[in-house]
């Protein structure tokens, strides 16, 4: 096992150069770069020229990517164009604001997900499965942003429950345990909003799996020993229907970085997500590398992650 | 830089909008007193929401995510430059009609030639440290703009000082000084310029940094930049505390040098456009902007304790046509496009009486503005005949041939902006009725630009400019600029019009200078380099409890911030 992670940790250097490349290249090819936006007669061609040269933007992309290819070994990511700070402290301060916006959607979604994934796929046909069917695809279809505005208009606007934005009242000092609560009740709107989009996606997978797993003979076996229903499912079935569903948390690692755009956006939660975009908008080299790069690596040690569980939640399979 | 203002032209504005608070005019008491801003006040402040009404020592604006930049020499938005002014002063500022007025600099004198501006600080100034400022502060601030390392987007308030070139390129560290930065003594500092600019006065209002706390070696300017967190001024408010994304607090300066300011704290808070007016109607915020759109207004007003400050936005929207191109070229082709595009319906279907037809590149604020012009009133009939005359003819199909070309315009617009919705279906009819075919071609805010200024490849296109308080064009419209990444985009090269700009640049003499403008504001006004489209209007909606504010288009809520208060209610 030790060998099979090795080996795998090892693969990933060569893949993410190859990433690495790419990436480069598609944010090169955009039109413009971090100066052409800048409309401005106070920044006239020759001063915008003068700060490409120092910003190395006045030669070939692969010279470019040289210069960034050989800092980015040693550690440094190099400076943001837009905040005119080191990438890595510009990351650091918005990333785990949405960390602990994905992580409490995700364990959420969890929590719900799977008992109603279960109960649709144990009563199938049955009104509670249609029930959490179109529930499912509401969530699954309703726009982040006309449901974050909605939100804010009944609970916020008219009835005064949560605040309208952010992540904690404004000039609050508290820590600890109060600041934990400021800041969820700032957070509840927002986790509604993305915990309805991802619950349906794994509520369907959970059904699905488990509605393969209740017609195996083993399910019978047990049924025929006389085992109580609830022994039934929630022992034996269910812990062989989640071995597929672990595979989908791996690759959630990504997601749990990766800050989420539109909600974010319209509850000023202070993520990564708008960050990204703005970062797009300037093209910010920088910026965009170090969070694509982090964000590659985390899919390909998510991807290792959910094989390794995979492993060892389930002894048929053997990693070599 | 930033495209991110949710004004007018959204995405574009704001790449210009640099320091709203610096800007040009003349010292003069010519420009006559006239209210800039008009003032919708409450309707009954006593609806005031309870938060708001217990906060009594906290004054909470919401504001755009700044970019964290919080420097004097380094701040490229609105926001950004918002927290500069309440932490640091400059050497002078300016009033709401947009004249420099004394700040740190008690007085300047600019000398006969126009080439030398002499300050006389005010003493007893102290930084927020204790230290005092002197004119050794002065001088270390704009030197570290000229510095070969510097990165941000101020060099052209130093580039046009004598030894600027030699400072800046001497990288082995040779040239210790910016021989056009004399000081003279501890209150005295002079500024020297190779040649004369009028508008120069105004690049004296960015804040004045303490050399003890900012200072650098030459040619690396990182220890600088690492405090952009940690700002030290001389300005009424310190810097408490900064959540990227989130807030930021200040606490008054109690030593402030122009008396301890009335608000205990003020916090900055993000808000964004799509929730600002339920920020300010639940009382989350005390100060906000507003978008120009009636229905966003109608909401403020019906919260009854909100006031709405509304006044004319130095900025224009503008239509830009590339006069290399044949169809172009000829002015009664563009004449003709003029009255043959039915701005006033345009200007009311989209703002509804929230914005009004543009028809000269300068903004009705400035003292350059004159209303002695052709307003190019809607008009097919003269501008069918104005096409004939040019030789484009009508032909079955119903579009203008000449030399069998048809008359068609590729138009590349930007996307994310609700005011190219609104005008692309209205000027693609207005013209085909004139027999001319437009085609419009979407594209992102930064490909467009470097389309049109980079590489100059366009027929037309259309964005808008957000003005300095000096008028003097020569950054835009001036001949040098038609380059490329010029600004001189549309390539205009009229030599009347180079002259008069050069003249106005070097004309220290305020009634002259006007009179120049006037001239030059009615030649652009005939020649049309630009369609001019649009102005509007910035609001802004403030609390019932916030008294002293004073917002206008050259002067924002931080504007004299240590005597604004809060204030208990009542009707």
């Amino acid at each position: 096992m030790r060998q099979y992670i090795t080996r795998r940790l090892l693969q990933m250097i060569p893949v993410l150069i190859g990433v690495s490349i790419l990436i480069f290249l598609i944010f090169q090819a955009a039109p413009g770069d971090a100066l052409t936006g800048m409309v401005d007669p106070k920044m006239s061609y020759e001063t915008k020229q003068k700060i490409r040269k120092q910003l190395h933007l006045d030669e070939p992309a692969i010279v470019q990517y040289k210069y960034w290819v050989t800092n980015a070994i040693k550690g440094n990511f190099g400076e943001s164009f837009y905040f005119k700070q080191p990438v890595g402290k510009v990351m650091n301060t918005y990333i785990w604001n949405s960390f602990y916006l994905s992580l409490a959607s995700f364990l959420l979604s969890v929590l719900i997900a799977i008992p109603i994934g279960v109960i649709s796929a144990t009563r199938q046909y049955s009104f509670l499965d249609y029930f959490f069917t179109v529930f499912a695809l509401i969530g699954i279809s309703m726009p982040s942003f006309f449901f974050g505005l909605l939100l804010i208009k009944w609970f916020a606007v008219d009835a005064h429950i949560f605040p309208v934005s952010g992540m904690m009242t404004p000039g609050s000092t508290a820590v600890g345990f109060a600041k934990f609560k400021d800041v969820m009740y700032h957070m509840t709107l927002p986790l509604i909003v993305l915990t309805l989009g991802s619950v349906a996606g794994l509520m369907r997978y959970t059904r699905s799996s488990m509605l393969e797993v209740i017609r195996q003979d083993y399910v019978r076996t047990a049924r025929a020993k006389g085992l109580r229903e609830k022994v039934v499912i929630y022992k034996h079935a269910l812990r062989n229907a989640l071995i597929p569903v672990v595979t989908i948390f791996g690759m959630w690692l990504p997601g749990l970085f990766s800050g989420a755009m539109i909600t974010e956006a319209i509850f000023n939660w202070p993520g990564i997500g708008p960050i990204e975009l703005l970062a797009v908008n300037n093209r910010d080299y920088p910026l965009l590398m170090g969070v694509n790069m982090l964000l590659a690596f985390l899919t390909l040690l998510g991807n290792l992650i959910a094989d390794v569980t995979y492993a060892l939640v389930d002894p048929r399979i053997r990693l070599k | 830089m930033n495209k991110k203002l949710a004004s007018l032209a959204a995405g574009l504005l704001a790449t210009m909008m640099l320091f709203t608070s610096c800007g040009g005019g003349q010292k003069t008491t010519d420009t006559s007193k006239k209210d800039v801003a008009e003032v919708i006040k409450a309707t009954d402040p006593t609806k005031l929401p309870e938060v708001s009404k217990n906060r009594k020592d906290t004054l909470i604006v919401g504001t755009t995510a700044p970019s964290g930049k919080f420097n004097p020499i380094y701040s490229d938005s609105v926001y950004d430059s918002w927290v500069v002014s309440l932490v640091f002063d400059g050497l002078i500022s300016n009033d709401e009609q947009g004249n420099p007025t004394p700040l740190i600099a008690k007085e300047w004198k600019i000398s006969e030639d126009g080439k030398t501006y002499t300050f006389t600080l005010n003493k007893g100034v102290k930084f927020s440290d204790g230290q005092e400022l002197t004119a050794e502060d002065v001088a270390f601030t704009f030197t570290a703009i000229c510095d070969p390392s510097y990165d941000g987007p101020r060099t052209d308030a130093v580039s046009s000082l004598v030894g600027y070139k030699e400072y800046n390129e001497d990288k082995e560290g040779k040239v210790k000084e910016v021989a056009g930065i004399k000081v003279i003594d501890k209150y005295t500092i002079s500024f020297t310029l190779s040649e004369p600019k009028a508008p120069a006065i105004y690049d004296f209002a960015y804040g004045i940094m303490p050399k003890h706390v900012y200072n650098f070696e030459k040619g690396n300017i990182k220890p600088l930049k690492d405090k952009f967190l940690q700002p030290v001024g001389a300005g009424p408010y310190l810097f408490k505390n900064y959540k990227a994304g989130q807030e930021i607090v200040f606490e008054k300066n109690k030593n402030y040098w122009r008396g301890e300011p009335k608000i205990a704290n003020i916090i900055m808070k993000v808000t964004n456009a799509n929730t600002v007016i339920q920020e300010l109607t639940t009382g989350s915020v005390d100060i906000d902007r507003v978008a120009s759109k009636p229905e966003q207004l109608d909401l403020v007003k019906k919260a009854e304790f909100l006031d709405i400050y509304s006044y004319p936005a130095n900025s224009y929207g503008y239509i830009g046509w590339n006069l290399r191109d044949e169809k172009f070229k000829d002015k009664k082709v563009r004449q003709a496009l003029a009255y043959g595009l039915n701005r006033a319906g345009f200007v009311q279907a989209y703002f509804k009486g929230l914005g009004e037809v543009c028809n000269a590149p300068v903004s009705k604020v400035s003292w350059a503005y004159t209303d002695e012009v052709n307003k190019y009133e809607y008009n097919v009939e003269k501008a069918n005949k104005l096409l004939d005359e040019a030789g484009w003819v009508k032909k079955e199909d119903g579009y203008r041939y000449k030399d069998g070309k048809k008359f068609t315009i590729h138009w590349m617009t930007y996307t994310g902006s609700k005011y190219v919705e609104a005008l692309t279906p209205i000027l693609i009819e207005n013209w085909k009725q004139i027999g001319v075919e437009v085609i419009p071609e979407l594209m992102e805010f930064g490909t467009l630009a470097q389309k049109v200024y980079d590489e100059q490849k366009f027929e037309m296109y259309n964005m808008a400019w957000s003005l300095s308080i000096d008028p003097d064009p020569s950054g835009i419209f001036s001949i040098e600029q038609d380059k490329l990444g010029g600004f001189n985009s549309v390539g205009w090269r009229n030599d009347e019009s180079e002259k008069l700009i050069k003249e106005g640049l070097k004309e220290t003499d305020m009634n002259k200078r006007k009179e120049i403008y006037h001239k030059w504001v009615k030649l652009a006004n005939e020649e049309l380099p630009y369609l001019f489209l649009t102005y509007s209007k910035d609001n802004y909606a403030v609390s019932a409890k916030v008294k002293g504010a004073r917002l206008s288009p050259f002067t924002d809520w931080t504007y004299d911030i240590h005597k604004v208060e809060l204030v208990e209610v009542a009707k």
